[in-house]
């Protein structure tokens, strides 16, 4: 897995790549949190993410409460038919803010 | 096999291999390891005929299996023994998971409710939404966790899943 930071005035962008499973997540988890301190929002590019199970799903999960907490927003986009079924299996599609395009999640 | 008919080149089918279906990966409990299983399942659910949906669904119940034993039984090391035996039978998809690690707590793995508080407990979850038999067993040694997915109208099937 990989991942790539990208700033906007008042937004950053981190772009993630591969497989995030229970090797892979931990590191994600620790890239995201950094990230949401850095802006008020925080959009997260998932077109490249070819897996995700339980653990990434809950390391979402984690960034986006601290999102809650901290007042800040968190935007996923680009989800792909596999990532959109993990988070059917496990309830969470309604928890999260998703958008198509990054253009969409810039402007929502 | 071409057929030429009328000049036209038609592609016959060939037949798949008769036998029995049947591998066995012993490995390390490295997540490292895990996309390569994940490849190697993928690839035999397709082979028993699961559609592209179904093949992912295996794909990730299974990697959440084996993600719990190295968690769970092994308590995240990297160097102890999974055994994961793989079957495909006429109408459905077996696995079993051998440990040698610590006792799993059954009562994790019944079905439970899930909401966006849930701590945990997702990956059983998700094992539970996937499979159509789900079996542990404790050995004096190990664990042994035996899962099962039917094919879509298979007898014994409970259902679209």
């Amino acid at each position: 897995m990989k991942t790539a930071t990208r700033e906007r005035p008042g937004i950053t962008i981190v772009d993630v790549a591969g497989d995030i499973d229970m090797g892979t997540s931990p590191e994600l988890r620790k890239t995201l949190l950094n990230s949401l301190r850095a802006a008020p929002r925080l959009i997260i590019n998932l077109r490249e993410v070819r897996y995700v199970d339980s653990s990434g799903i809950a390391s979402l999960v984690e960034v986006l409460k601290e999102a809650r907490n901290t007042q800040k927003r968190l935007v996923l986009f680009g989800l792909n038919r596999a990532v959109h079924e993990v988070l059917q299996l496990t309830r969470l599609t309604k928890i999260f803010e998703i958008r198509e395009t990054e253009e969409e999640a810039l402007q929502a | 096999m071409n057929c030429d008919r009328d000049g036209k080149t038609e592609l016959q089918p060939v037949p798949a291999a008769a036998g029995p279906l049947r591998f066995q990966i012993t490995m390390t409990s490295n997540s490292r390891l895990l996309p390569v299983v994940r490849a190697a399942i993928s690839e035999l659910a397709a082979v028993q005929g699961f559609d592209d949906r179904q093949c992912r669904r295996i794909t990730l119940a299974i990697d959440e299996a084996l993600s719990n034993v190295i968690r769970h039984a092994y308590g995240n090391r990297c160097d102890q023994e999974i055994e994961l035996i793989c079957q495909a039978r006429s109408n459905f998809l077996e696995f079993a998971f051998v440990d040698r690690g610590e006792p799993a707590d059954p009562a994790k793995f019944c079905a439970r409710p899930l909401d966006d508080r849930a701590g945990g407990g997702r990956g059983t979850h998700i094992i539970r939404q996937v499979m159509d038999e789900v079996r542990y067993d404790r050995a004096p040694d190990g664990n042994r966790l035996c899962l099962k997915k039917y094919l879509p109208g298979a007898h014994g099937a409970p259902g679209c899943k």
